[in-house]
């Protein structure tokens, strides 16, 4: 059952990304799309622009829950490919054991940076 | 009494492109490793850019930005972002499948047998429809 909670996890969190990085690439990447929407969102890469995003909560928690989303679904499919490989089941565990701590960590760092800049 | 090695049916990373009989669908799922894998070399790359470098402030932000604006580069991001149009549409199609939907209803096995692969295949050619024409809208983004 454990197997299967992680691969729904896998699916939602999918949809979840679809979501949240589809909001961020029609933001950032779409620009004259958005403005025959009638939408102002040149240079979206810009300092002046990024600090803008940075210092809204809204746009901060975005890219924390897609940063969870990302890392969960990204790990767990690498873990998968390699897992068909057939490694012994000592190495799974180290390998799950290892995305899990690697995961985690850049989690930390990757939520760290925003909240940090969302003061500035 | 002689005795011969079993033939192996492992067939390591070969596999993925051909273990006999694919159709297009099994290509499809190799593509969508193929993105996930260049999706997540490519978000190892952006969250150093929007962390490491982000946190040291603008001038360093400004240089990095500037050299990203190279055209190769650019080039390189309208991938990430056709990638991303697939693997997320190709996604929300197998999704949508693993739950029962857009497999139509059964039929009775009656010649000439029609295999549940062409009841999806409908479903394979709008998702593709819609992948193409998301990515000409991105295209259409990266050159203006």
């Amino acid at each position: 059952m454990r197997r299967t909670r992680l691969h729904l996890l896998h699916m939602f969190s999918g949809i979840a990304i679809a979501v949240l990085a589809g909001i961020h690439m029609v933001a950032l990447h779409l620009e004259e799309v958005l403005a025959f929407f009638g939408v102002d969102a040149s240079e979206p890469t810009s300092w002046g622009a990024m600090i803008a995003r940075s210092s809204q909560g809204i746009w901060v928690g975005i890219y924390i829950a897609l940063l969870a989303f990302l890392l969960y679904h990204a790990l767990y499919g690498l873990r998968g490919i390699i897992l068909e490989l057939t490694p012994s089941a000592r190495k799974e565990r180290v390998i799950t054991w290892l995305f899990v701590v690697v995961g985690i960590a850049v989690f930390i760092w990757g939520s760290y940076v925003p909240i940090s800049l969302l003061s500035s | 009494m002689k005795q011969t090695a079993p033939r192996s049916n492992y067939l390591g990373v070969g596999g993925w492109i051909w273990a006999g009989n694919y159709k297009l669908e099994r290509y499809l799922y190799l593509l969508h490793r193929i993105t996930g894998l260049g999706m997540l070399l490519f978000l190892t790359f952006h969250l150093t850019a929007t962390t490491v470098f982000r946190i040291q402030g603008q001038e360093v932000w400004e240089t990095t930005m500037a050299l990203l604006s190279n055209p190769w580069l650019k080039a390189g991001e309208y991938l990430v972002a056709a990638a991303f149009v697939y693997h997320g549409m190709n996604g929300l199609r197998l999704i949508l499948q693993e739950f029962g939907f857009l497999l139509g209803k059964p039929t009775p096995p009656i010649y000439p047998y029609k295999d549940a692969l062409r009841k999806k295949r409908l479903w394979v050619v709008v998702m593709m429809v819609v992948i193409f024409i998301l990515a000409l809208v991105f295209l259409f983004d990266f050159i203006v």
